[in-house]
C-alpha cells in the first residue's frame, strides 16, 4: 500500500475540531435525549449476590404500586444470550443470558427487566421486586479460580479457567542456557472500570409499517451491534438500523455488544412500544465491563554484557464471570502475551497465558487492552534488570531496542519502521536535569524525587489475519468510507467509524478536502448510523485515523480522478496534469486556466450532457481498507518525574513527558489531545483507580466517592514531543494513535516511584496508602 | 439514581419549618444546599418522604456578640473566605474551609448541612470541635445547645432528634494571643480526607499556654486529644518539638483498617498531620507576636 500524499494542504494542519461547536454548545444529542411517543422506561433488577441460585422472583408488590408495570425475567427470554466463543478446543464456553436464568454470577448482573411509563416509576417498581437467592461458593481470587477443587461457574466446567494457551518463538531453553543473569519478577495491575462520561444507554422502536427495527445505542460499533441483534433475534439485517448518536466517550468500554443492547430491542418488539434504558453510574461501575486485573510473572535471560536473550512470561488475568463479545475472555491475556516482547530485540520468547473466571464483572476492552499491564510488567522489569546489573536504565534500553526495520520479532510479527532509539535519546536529553535532581534528593529523608520512563511499541490498525490468528468473533478489522459530492461541490463522507471524541468529523474532512481540492469546512462527515454508513467494524483498536483516513483518501481520490477527467475535458487539457486545489481545477502551473470544482460536480451530477462521451454520471466512491497483516507499530517513550513525601505518602507528579511517533500526523491538535487524554487515564491507572471486591464478591467502589478518577487538580502539564516516521503500510503513512497515551503512564510512574524510594515496585495503584507502605519498606530495607 | 418519591415544602419562617418538621418526624428532612442530602437521596440511602426547604429562613448571618461568633446554619462555606470575623480569629478554620470539596460545594453547602450529615472526615465537624463550638438545634419544643464534642455519635450519626434542625453554631472568640492551623491529607484535592488535624494555641511569652487538638481519620467521628493538649502546654513556640507527646497520642488510636488505607498508615498520618499543624500554628504565633 503506497500512494501517499504528495501535496497535502489540510492534512497535518492544526485545525480546531468542527464537532466541538456542537459538543460545547450543549446541542449534541445523546441516548437520554431520545424521547419517543408512548415510550416505556426500563430499569433493571440487578443481582445483589456474587454467586447464587435464583430461587424465586417475587413481583407481587407491584400489584398495589398504583401505576402500570411490566416485568420480564430469565424465564421469558428463552436462550437469548451473549455468546463470545473462541474457536479453540481448550476454550470453556460461557454464555451470558440477557437476564439471569437460574443462577447469578456477579453482583450487578441483570435479573429482571421492569418497564414503566417514566424512569422514576421504573426505578420505584424495580425496588419492589424481591429476588430470593441460595448462595453458592464464591470465586474472587485467581488462586481460587485455578483450584480444581472449587466448583465451576458453569455446568460441566473443569476448573474456572476459560482458556490457557501458549505463544512461543525461538528456543527459550537456549536463551536460559546462554544467560549470565536470570531475573524473575511478578507484577500485578489492579482491576479498573472504564468510565466514559456518558454511561451506556439503549433505546429501540419497531415500526410495523416499514417492518424496521431501529435501535439507538451508545456504542462504538453500530454495525457489529446490528449483526449481533439480527442473528440473536432472528431478524433480517436489512430491516434493522442501529444508530449511535452523539456518544459521550467510550474508551473501548462501548466496543462490546452488551446483553442490554439485545434485550431492549427484544422488549420493544415484545411490548409493541418503544423502550429506553439509560444506565446510571452505579450500574456502569458494577455491570458494564471492567479492565486490567493482570498478574505477570516474567523471567528474563540476560547476557554478561546486558543484552536481552530471551523472555519467559506467565500471564494470568481475572476476567470475571463471562466472556465478552467480540474480543472474548482471552482478549486481555492474549494481547498481553502477544505484545510482551515490546520494542526489544531478542528472538527467544515463550508465554503462557490464561483467562480466569471469577464472580466479578466481566473484563472487556478498555483503552490499551492488555498493553498497559504488559508494558507495566515489561518496563518495570527493564528497570529491575538494569538495577541488578548496575546499568543506567536508559542506556540498558538503548542497548536492546530494535534499530533495523522492518524487524520480525520472536513471535513472527513484523514491525514497520519506528523510532525506538531516537525517542529514547530525545527523552534522555529532556530528563537530564530531573535525573540530577533525583540523584541529589536520595539523601533527603522526607522528600524524594524520582524519574522513571517507559518505552513501548503499540501494534495498531491490525488487519484481518491478526484476528484470524486469535480466532475471535471480531473476525476482521477493516474500515469503509463512502465519499459523495453534491452538485454544489461540497462533499459527504459516510464512514463506518463512530466518532466519540476522536475528531473524525474534522480529520476525515481534512483528508477528503485535500483529495478533492476543497475546503474541509465543505465536507460533511457522517458516522454512527448503519442506515447511512458502509459496513465496518467501528471505532476501536487505534484504527480510525490510519484506516478510516486511508479509506477516505482512496475513495476521495477516485472521485478526484473523475473530477480531473471532467476538468481535462472542459479545459481541453490532459486529465493527468490537472491539479485540484482551493476549490478549482487547473492544469499544473496554469492556475489562471481553471474551472471551479463546484462546476465539475454540477457537470457530473446535473449537466451530464457536458460530460466526456460515455462517462457514467455521478460522483460517488466507496473503499474498504483492511489493516496491514501485522498492523503498524506506533512507538513512544513516556517519562514521569515524581516527588514523594515519605511521611504522608503524598506524591506529586512534577512532570510528565511524552515523546511519541504515530507516523504521519493528520492533525497535530487532535494528536496532542488524544495523547493527553490517554495519559490522564494512565495516571488514573497508576495512582488512583481501583475497583475492589471483598471476599464475598461484593463491590466496594460503586460511586465516585470510592472509585477515584484523576481530576484536573492532580494532572501536571503534559509535555509532548513528536517524531514522525510514516509507515509504508497505510495510504497516508499514519499509524494508530488513540490508545497509546494510556499505555505508558503506569510503568513510567512506577519506575519513578522505584527510583525515588530505592525499592522495587511490583503493583499498582500507587495511591497514598501504597506509597507510605513502600516508603516504610524502603526504610526497613536500608536499615538491614 | 433517582430519589424515591417525596413531597417538597417551602418554609417561610423558622416556626413554620419547625412545625413541619415536627409533623413529619422521621419522615421529614430540612434541605438547604443539598450537597450531602441530594446524593444520598439519589442513591436512595436517604428517602425522606418530606423535604422542608429552609433556604428562605435567613439564618445566614455571621455575628460577634458577647465573646462568641455566631454562624447561622445556612452560611455557605465560601462565605468564610471573605469574612473578617472568621479570617481574623480562626486561622485553622480558614485552612479547613479551603480544603472543603470543590467550588460548587463551597458555594452551595451550608454549615448546618455539613454538621448534620456528619461525614467522619468532613472539615466542619472537626473545626467546630477544635474551636469548642456549640451547636444550636431547634425544634417546635424549643432550643438545645449541644457542645460539638458531644454532637457526633458515629459516622453519619448525630444526637439530633426527629423534628430538630440546626439553626446556628457558636464559636467562642479566642484571645488575641492565639494561633491555629489545619492540615489534611486527601487522595485528590477536594476529596473527603484520609485524615486531618487542626491545632489551636493560646500563648504567652513564647510558650503555649493552652492548646486544642482535633483530628479525623482515626475513628468514626473527629475527636479531640485531651492528653496531647495538656502535654503541649508550656511548649516553646520556637521549638515545637512534640514528637514524643504526639506518638503517645497516636499510640492510643485505633483507626479503621480498610481498602482505602491501613490502620498503621492512618495512625502515622494523624501523627504527621498533627506535627505539621502544630508547627504551622507555632510559626504563625511567632509571626504575629
Amino acid at each position: 500500500m503506497t500512494q501517499q500524499m504528495d501535496r497535502p494542504k489540510h492534512i497535518g494542519a492544526r485545525i480546531q475540531r468542527f464537532e466541538d461547536t456542537r459538543l460545547l454548545a450543549g446541542t449534541a444529542r445523546y441516548i437520554d435525549d431520545i424521547r419517543l411517543p408512548n415510550m416505556l422506561h426500563l430499569r433493571f433488577v440487578r443481582a445483589q449476590m456474587a454467586h447464587a441460585k435464583v430461587l424465586e422472583i417475587d413481583t407481587e408488590a407491584l400489584e398495589d404500586i398504583g401505576f402500570p408495570t411490566q416485568v420480564f425475567t430469565g424465564a421469558d427470554i428463552g436462550d437469548l444470550s451473549i455468546k463470545a466463543h473462541q474457536d479453540y478446543p481448550e476454550m470453556q464456553y460461557s454464555e451470558q443470558p440477557l437476564l439471569a436464568r437460574e443462577r447469578v454470577r456477579f453482583v450487578g448482573e441483570a435479573v429482571a427487566a421492569v418497564l414503566a411509563d417514566d424512569a422514576y416509576q421504573a426505578e420505584d417498581a424495580a425496588e419492589m421486586v424481591f429476588v430470593d437467592y441460595e448462595p453458592l461458593q464464591v470465586v474472587t481470587t485467581m488462586d481460587q479460580a485455578r483450584d480444581p477443587e472449587v466448583p465451576g461457574l458453569f455446568d460441566g466446567w473443569r476448573t474456572n479457567i476459560f482458556v490457557e494457551r501458549q505463544m512461543k518463538g525461538g528456543d527459550i531453553a537456549q536463551a536460559k542456557a546462554e544467560a549470565a543473569h536470570v531475573i524473575k519478577r511478578t507484577y500485578t495491575t489492579q482491576r479498573q472500570a472504564g468510565v466514559p462520561m456518558e454511561g451506556r444507554g439503549v433505546a429501540a422502536e419497531y415500526d410495523p409499517a416499514s417492518r424496521m427495527l431501529t435501535v439507538w445505542s451508545s456504542t462504538q460499533i453500530p454495525h457489529l451491534v446490528r449483526t449481533y441483534i439480527a442473528e440473536e433475534l432472528g431478524l433480517p439485517e436489512s430491516r434493522l438500523r442501529v444508530v449511535a448518536p452523539d456518544v459521550g466517550g467510550g474508551f473501548g468500554v462501548k466496543g462490546q455488544v452488551f446483553p442490554e443492547e439485545v434485550l431492549v430491542p427484544w422488549l420493544a418488539m415484545k411490548t409493541g412500544r418503544p423502550v429506553k434504558w439509560v444506565e446510571d453510574r452505579r450500574e456502569h461501575l458494577t455491570s458494564s465491563i471492567h479492565a486490567r486485573d493482570h498478574s505477570h510473572t516474567l523471567e528474563a535471560y540476560v547476557s554478561e554484557d546486558g543484552r536481552l536473550l530471551g523472555l519467559k512470561a506467565d500471564i494470568s488475568v481475572d476476567v470475571g464471570a463471562y466472556s465478552t463479545f467480540p474480543f472474548t475472555a482471552a482478549g486481555d491475556p492474549g494481547m498481553a502475551a502477544k505484545v510482551m516482547p515490546g520494542p526489544y530485540d531478542f528472538q527467544h520468547y515463550e508465554a503462557t497465558f490464561r483467562a480466569l473466571a471469577t464472580n466479578k464483572c466481566p473484563i472487556g476492552t478498555y483503552r490499551g487492552v492488555g498493553r498497559p499491564s504488559a508494558v507495566f510488567a515489561q518496563e518495570r522489569l527493564m528497570d529491575d534488570i538494569a538495577n541488578e546489573l548496575g546499568l543506567d536504565p536508559i542506556e540498558f534500553r538503548l542497548k536492546n531496542v530494535v534499530r533495523d526495520f522492518p524487524y520480525t520479532n520472536a513471535l513472527g510479527f513484523t514491525y514497520d519502521p519506528g523510532s525506538y532509539a531516537e525517542t529514547l535519546e530525545k527523552m534522555r536529553d529532556l530528563l537530564a536535569e530531573d535525573r540530577a535532581a533525583a540523584e541529589a534528593s536520595s539523601n533527603d529523608p522526607d522528600k524524594r524525587i524520582g524519574v522513571g520512563l517507559a518505552c513501548f511499541v503499540e501494534q495498531t490498525a491490525h488487519g484481518t489475519p491478526d484476528f484470524t490468528r486469535r480466532r475471535v468473533p471480531i473476525e476482521t478489522g477493516y474500515i469503509a468510507a463512502r465519499v459523495e459530492m453534491t452538485p454544489d461541490g461540497q462533499a459527504l463522507v459516510d464512514i463506518g467509524l463512530q466518532n466519540h471524541g476522536q475528531g473524525h468529523e474534522t480529520v476525515m474532512a481534512q483528508v477528503a478536502a485535500d483529495a478533492l481540492g476543497i475546503d474541509p469546512k465543505d465536507v460533511h462527515v457522517r458516522h454512527g448510523d448503519t442506515l447511512t454508513t458502509p459496513y465496518s467494524v467501528g471505532t476501536w483498536g487505534s484504527r480510525g485515523g490510519a484506516l478510516g483516513g486511508g479509506a477516505v483518501h482512496v475513495a476521495a481520490g477516485r472521485i478526484a480522478d473523475k473530477l480531473k477527467a471532467i476538468a481535462g475535458h472542459l479545459l481541453q487539457s490532459d486529465p493527468q496534469k490537472i491539479v485540484l486545489q482551493n476549490g478549482i481545477a487547473h492544469p499544473e502551473g496554469q492556475p489562471d486556466r481553471h474551472v471551479a470544482v463546484a462546476k465539475l460536480a454540477r457537470t457530473a451530477l446535473r449537466n451530464v450532457d457536458q460530460l466526456p462521451a460515455g462517462m457514467e454520471p455521478g460522483l460517488e466512491a466507496q473503499y474498504s481498507l483492511d489493516g496491514p497483516n501485522d498492523g503498524t507499530y506506533s512507538n513512544a517513550v513516556h517519562a514521569a518525574v515524581v516527588e514523594i513525601d515519605t511521611k504522608t505518602g503524598k506524591m506529586q507528579l512534577k512532570r510528565f513527558v511524552v515523546v511519541e511517533d504515530c507516523g504521519t500526523i493528520l492533525n497535530p491538535l487532535i494528536v496532542d489531545g488524544q495523547v493527553r487524554g490517554g495519559v490522564v487515564q494512565g495516571i488514573g491507572s497508576a495512582m488512583l483507580e481501583h475497583f475492589i471486591y471483598d471476599e464475598d464478591g461484593q463491590p466496594l467502589t460503586v460511586t465516585f466517592a470510592d472509585y477515584l478518577m484523576p481530576l484536573a487538580t492532580e494532572i501536571p502539564e503534559i509535555e509532548l514531543h513528536h517524531i514522525e516516521t510514516p509507515t509504508p503500510l497505510t495510504p497516508l503513512g499514519a499509524k494508530g494513535l488513540g490508545e497509546g497515551g494510556a499505555i505508558g503512564p503506569a510503568a513510567a510512574i512506577a519506575n519513578a516511584v522505584a527510583d525515588a524510594l530505592g525499592i522495587e515496585v511490583t503493583k499498582t495503584p500507587l495511591n497514598a496508602n501504597a506509597l507510605w507502605h513502600l516508603a516504610r519498606q524502603a526504610e526497613k530495607n536500608r536499615a538491614e | 439514581m433517582r430519589p424515591s418519591e417525596f413531597e417538597y415544602h417551602k418554609a417561610d419562617s423558622l416556626e413554620q419549618a419547625l412545625a413541619l418538621l415536627q409533623e413529619f418526624g422521621d419522615e421529614g428532612r430540612p434541605i438547604a444546599g443539598g450537597q450531602s442530602l441530594v446524593p444520598m437521596m439519589n442513591l436512595r440511602l436517604a428517602r425522606p418522604a418530606h423535604l422542608v426547604d429552609i433556604n428562605g429562613l435567613g439564618l445566614d448571618t455571621i455575628e460577634k456578640k458577647d465573646g462568641v461568633i455566631r454562624i447561622g446554619a445556612l452560611v455557605r462555606h465560601e462565605r468564610y473566605l471573605a469574612e473578617p470575623l472568621i479570617i481574623d480569629n480562626f486561622p485553622a478554620f480558614i485552612d479547613g474551609v479551603r480544603a472543603i470539596g470543590h467550588p460548587t460545594i463551597r458555594r452551595n453547602g451550608t454549615i448546618g448541612g455539613s454538621l448534620a450529615h456528619a461525614d467522619p472526615t468532613a472539615e466542619l465537624p472537626l473545626l467546630c470541635m477544635l474551636h469548642d463550638g456549640e451547636i444550636i438545634a431547634a425544634s417546635a419544643g424549643g432550643e438545645r445547645r449541644l457542645p460539638a464534642t458531644r454532637f457526633f455519635e458515629g459516622a453519619y450519626m448525630t444526637v439530633l432528634e426527629a423534628g430538630e434542625m440546626i439553626v446556628a453554631v457558636e464559636l467562642p472568640v479566642p484571645p488575641a494571643s492565639s494561633s491555629g492551623a489545619f492540615v489534611e491529607m486527601a487522595e485528590r484535592r477536594g476529596d473527603f480526607a484520609i485524615a486531618a488535624c487542626g491545632v489551636t494555641l493560646e500563648h504567652a511569652r513564647g510558650r503555649v499556654t493552652r492548646a486544642a487538638v482535633a483530628c479525623s481519620g482515626a475513628g468514626q467521628t473527629a475527636m479531640r486529644a485531651p492528653q496531647l493538649e495538656e502535654a503541649l502546654e508550656g511548649l516553646e513556640l520556637a521549638h515545637p518539638d512534640a514528637a514524643a507527646a504526639i506518638a503517645a497520642f497516636t499510640e492510643t488510636l485505633n483507626p479503621p483498617d480498610d481498602h482505602s488505607a491501613s490502620a498503621d498508615y492512618r495512625r502515622a498520618l494523624v501523627g504527621q498531620l498533627t506535627e505539621q499543624a502544630l508547627a504551622t500554628a507555632c510559626s504563625r504565633a511567632m509571626e504575629a507576636s
